[in-house]
């Protein structure tokens, strides 16, 4: 046999052996097995069946519930099972508050992934669930299970809410086992600890015959079971955050934080006007949805992190700390004397009494909130060094707190002025309103809590943090979720200690501005602003504040949207809050 | 007509090239529907097939038309265009974790497809010469795979590089390199595949030394191959036990699918049923009720065999599989009647590409082989694959005009 025809041969040897393996193959799977695998095609003996994790519960620091799990009776159906698709849609939506053209663009959409099961409705009443069940044996595609809703106990800003994953998120995360029903965290707590809250999903595959046998088609008894999700535990009081809650006063939108200074964690987070995040948790009505968005004090807004206003009077600490780093001033020297303003360029500079406060020295200044100071103060800086400053004092970047789309806070430099107007844009008076925290500067509620909360912990700057653990079947601390959690402020101890003396003495010291957040037997150190805006009559009411006992616990900042003065609107609400935790939570 | 089709056309392969195609439409078209009640959904899918298969009868032509010299000046520099291709694509975003598809203005296209054909024009031509010794040969042919094979390995396709390596050996023995070279080379995945059970290690080592001596092979050659296939057998376990759990896991479920059963096993055990289930006379053309099920997405592309068996029963896979026979019978016919060296062995590398992805994809399907994204040739939905594949066809008809008789 000579060399070519014996390649030929080989592949016909090869060929031939290929045809017989998977004839024989076909054969038996078909033919002699054929009956077995139609039965189980049929029945649907083999199956995956999913087990749900269940959510993580979101408490409190003592335990108390702020977000848990309750039954929900869900109605599903399967698209390849519906008889008349009209029939179906008419029966369920003469039950339920769901319209026949939405069923029927529900069945529309799901045309091509006809096993899949559909959720038509969630929440549903036990009553109505009776009175549809009766009918269920003329519509074999519907069918009801018992999952979990989730439930918010009080509304709030920071948990955020979850809800069904929708086509974009599901592109993104179907790799980490969401499935096209699968409930997912849209915002606050929710969103950012998804990982931990979620779990994963078990299975169990059903294999079984009508008489019970094991099909062995899979390995014995396959199953995983569930990994529940993590419960986290906030550092939320939520004593205190009911009762800051309770403080807003009437119709006023505006943001309350209380942080405590030595961990960066967040006692209450309060934004007001508050919606319930209950009405997203199953399909929101247009009403309702309109209604939220309509709002012209915007309730959807997390002013805590998301709304960013100038700080007003609260910023002068910042202006201060860099003129004594700077050594333009020391706390002996006094600057222009206050005659009610002062005159920069060709423009006068109010201060914010016209009655003036002479000359004075920095702690007094900082004692009498007085403008002309800060005005004098910021002829000697340059604009960019400021900048750099402010950089440094954590009040541009976002703090890094444990939640979803924070705002940066935003303050101009050369280079941005620059570009608006023009190459010799005059920057004395421009620098002088940056000076006492008007004009362009902008910070949002939570950079300035942690700056404050960063100077009572003696210049250690903590990120503020919801989470304080998750517990469950390990105990996760936050210290072991996040990095970088302490930077310090770009200031010397003695610089510090003076700047302290000054918040000292504003709340204190007599003819100060931050009187009403006076608490006996509380050492208190704040600021009060009162920021003019472009929005509205009223300025923003301001208070920074901190408080001592021992050791620094509380760091609070108050902001009211055009609510008025600082001192009068703002500080008292702070001092109350003080008061209630040394009664009622330090005591404890 | 008369110059595209010259005298030696072959009516034959040509015909059943387009009864597969026409057969992978109207699979394409059931695999693509869905059925809600009584109304009848179909995807685009089938549409799009006939549009890719005037597209390839289109290149068909043209192949046939162009003079053979300019086509085998093109060989070299689209073979260069391919490797550069297979570059791009290792930045483009990968498809379920393997970067392998490139896309241009919503086409999209495995450049690893043109990168097979390229390589076996190439390889044949370069090996065709009769004063090559085996060492040479051997040395040509892995320069020109060598390259393509890593860029494919780094996408990673895995069953694209199983054709590969299948296709060249079938080259090198149609080009006269002793078939009992390629078994030392290839031995010693020997070592590997039995490094668990020593007994049948040397059980396997006798028989290969039994055969070497049959062919008579130099005794150092023996030696040094028992001896490296030895090493090999000794250092697997060490290897695989540097390897992380998820990467054995990985590779179990490479070789048994049903260690994954939510994942590989499931769609093994779904097409299972599917074909199972069609019996010997199949539930009817659009009357399927498996392949709806979602856990075989890939019902129009990789698993079409399934859908087959499940609508048209025994007596349509048994058809197809016989029409897929008699199209590789004749194939093998054309490779003993061409007269040309270097065309033998080309159409020789297309046999073996083509039959190799016949058999991964069916034996696939039937879960007789691991799961590798090979699609059924012709048959399953996919432009740049059916392109690909009846410009293959093409070139063999074009080869196997020059003949013997």
């Amino acid at each position: 046999m000579n060399q070519k025809s014996k390649t030929v041969l080989l592949y016909r040897i090869i060929l031939g052996a290929i045809f017989v393996v998977l004839a024989y193959a076909l054969f038996s799977l078909q033919i002699v097995k054929g009956s077995q695998y139609k039965e189980i095609a049929e029945r649907n003996y083999v199956r995956i069946k999913s087990l749900e994790a269940a959510r993580g519960v979101i408490y409190d620091e003592k335990l108390n519930p702020i977000a848990v799990n309750n039954p929900s009776i869900n109605l599903y159906y399967k698209p390849f099972l519906i008889k008349d698709k009209e029939k179906m849609a008419d029966f369920v939506s003469a039950y339920l508050p769901i319209s026949k053209e939405t069923i029927l663009k529900s069945i529309y959409d799901n045309r091509y992934s006809t096993f899949n099961e559909v959720i038509l409705c969630e929440n549903i009443d036990y009553a109505v669930m009776a009175a549809i069940s009766e009918n269920l044996n003329y519509y074999p595609e519907l069918f009801f299970k018992v999952e979990t809703i989730r439930s918010y106990i009080i509304n709030n800003h920071f948990t955020g809410y979850v809800g069904r994953i929708n086509e974009k998120e599901y592109n993104t995360y179907k790799d980490d086992g969401y499935k096209i029903n699968s409930l997912i965290g849209k915002s606050g707590i929710e969103r950012y600890y998804e990982r931990i809250l979620r779990g994963n999903a078990g299975y169990e595959i059903i294999q079984v015959d009508a008489y019970g046998r094991n099909l062995k088609i899979f390995k014995d008894n396959l199953s995983k079971k569930p990994e529940n999700g993590l419960h986290i535990v906030l550092n939320i009081n939520l004593d205190l955050q009911k009762y800051v809650n309770s403080l807003f006063p009437e119709k006023t939108a505006g943001a309350i934080v209380v942080i405590n200074p030595k961990t960066g964690g967040v006692l209450a987070y309060s934004s007001f006007p508050e919606y319930d995040q209950n009405l997203f948790t199953a399909p929101i009505s247009n009403e309702q949805w309109s209604c939220l968005i309509d709002d012209p004090q915007k309730p959807m807004l997390d002013r805590v992190i998301n709304g960013s206003y100038p700080p007003g009077s609260t910023f002068k600490t910042v202006t201060g700390s860099f003129g004594l780093e700077k050594e333009y001033v020391n706390p002996q020297t006094l600057l222009a004397s206050c005659i009610g303003g002062l005159q920069i360029g060709n423009r006068f500079f109010k201060c914010w009494t016209s009655y003036g406060h002479g000359r004075l020295s920095f702690i007094d200044a900082i004692k009498v909130s007085c403008d002309v100071y800060f005005y004098d103060l910021s002829k000697n800086f340059k604009l960019n060094e400021f900048a750099e400053f402010v950089r440094k004092n954590h009040l541009i970047e976002r703090t890094g707190i444990d939640l979803p789309y924070e705002k940066k806070g935003f303050f101009p430099n050369n280079e941005w002025y620059t570009k608006r107007l023009g190459k010799n844009f005059g920057s004395q008076g421009l620098k002088a309103n940056l000076a006492i925290g008007q004009g362009e500067v902008l910070t949002t509620p939570i950079q300035l809590c942690a700056y404050y909360a960063a100077i009572a912990n003696d210049g250690i700057w903590k990120k503020p943090h919801l989470l304080k653990k998750a517990i469950g079947d390990r105990t996760l601390l936050y210290e072991e979720l996040e990095e970088n959690i302490n930077k310090t402020l770009p200031i010397s101890e003695k610089n510090l200690k003076l700047i302290q003396e000054g918040l000292w003495q504003a709340v204190n010291g007599k003819n100060s501005t931050g009187g009403g957040a006076r608490v006996n037997g509380v050492k208190v150190y704040g600021k009060t602003g009162s920021a003019e805006n472009a929005h509205g009559d009223d300025t923003h009411a301001w208070f920074a504040c901190y408080a001592t006992w021992d050791e620094p616990e509380l760091a609070i900042v108050v902001f009211l949207e055009n609510a008025g003065h600082g001192g009068s609107m703002a500080a008292p609400i702070a001092g109350k809050i003080i008061s209630y935790y040394n009664k009622n939570v330090r005591e404890q | 007509m008369k110059n595209i089709f010259g005298r030696n056309f072959d009516w034959h392969l040509f015909s059943i090239w387009i009864i597969l195609a026409v057969f992978g439409i109207i699979a394409i078209t059931t695999a693509s529907a869905a059925k809600i009640g009584d109304e009848i959904h179909l995807k685009n899918y089938y549409w799009k097939q006939i549009i890719w298969l005037m597209i390839s009868i289109i290149a068909f032509i043209i192949v046939l038309k162009i003079p053979l010299p300019i086509l085998d000046m093109l060989i070299y520099p689209l073979y260069l265009a391919t490797i550069i291709l297979l570059i791009i694509v290792l930045f483009m975003p990968p498809v379920n974790n393997s970067r392998s598809w490139l896309f241009l203005g919503g086409v999209s296209f495995q450049p690893s497809e043109l990168a097979k054909m390229m390589m076996i024009l190439l390889v044949s031509k370069l090996i065709a010469k009769d004063y090559l010794n085996e060492l040479k040969m051997l040395y040509k042919a892995l320069s020109v795979v060598i390259i393509p094979v890593f860029l494919i390995l780094l996408e990673p396709d895995f069953g694209t590089t199983i054709i590969f390596w299948g296709s060249l050996a079938f080259m090198l023995i149609q080009a006269g390199f002793p078939a009992s070279y390629l078994v030392i080379i290839v031995s010693p995945l020997i070592g590997l595949i039995f490094s668990f059970n020593w007994i049948l290690f040397v059980i396997a080592s006798l028989i290969l030394i039994y055969y070497y001596y049959r062919e008579s092979l130099s005794w150092v050659l023996i030696a040094f191959s028992t001896v490296f296939n030895t090493f090999i057998f000794i250092l697997t376990p060490v290897f695989w036990n540097t390897l992380k759990a998820y990467q054995q896991n990985r590779i179990i479920t490479f070789f048994n699918p049903m260690h994954d059963p939510l994942g590989a096993g499931y769609q093994v055990i779904q097409a299972k049923i599917a074909i199972g289930s069609g019996q010997v006379f199949g539930k009817g053309f659009l009357q399927g009720s498996q392949k709806n099920m979602n856990f075989l997405p890939e019902h129009h592309t990789d698993f079409i065999f399934s859908v087959i068996g499940e609508e048209f029963g025994f007596i349509g896979t048994f058809l197809l599989i016989v029409v897929f026979f008699v199209f590789f019978n004749r194939i093998i016919y054309l490779i003993k009647v061409v007269s040309k060296k270097e065309y033998k062995i080309a159409i020789s590398g297309i046999f073996a590409y083509l039959l190799l992805q016949t058999f991964i994809n069916i034996g696939m399907n039937l879960g007789v082989l691991p799961t590798t994204g090979v699609p059924l040739p012709f048959i399953s939905y996919g432009g740049s694959n059916l392109l690909i594949n009846s410009f293959a066809v093409a070139i063999i008809l074009k080869y196997s005009e020059y003949r013997d008789i």
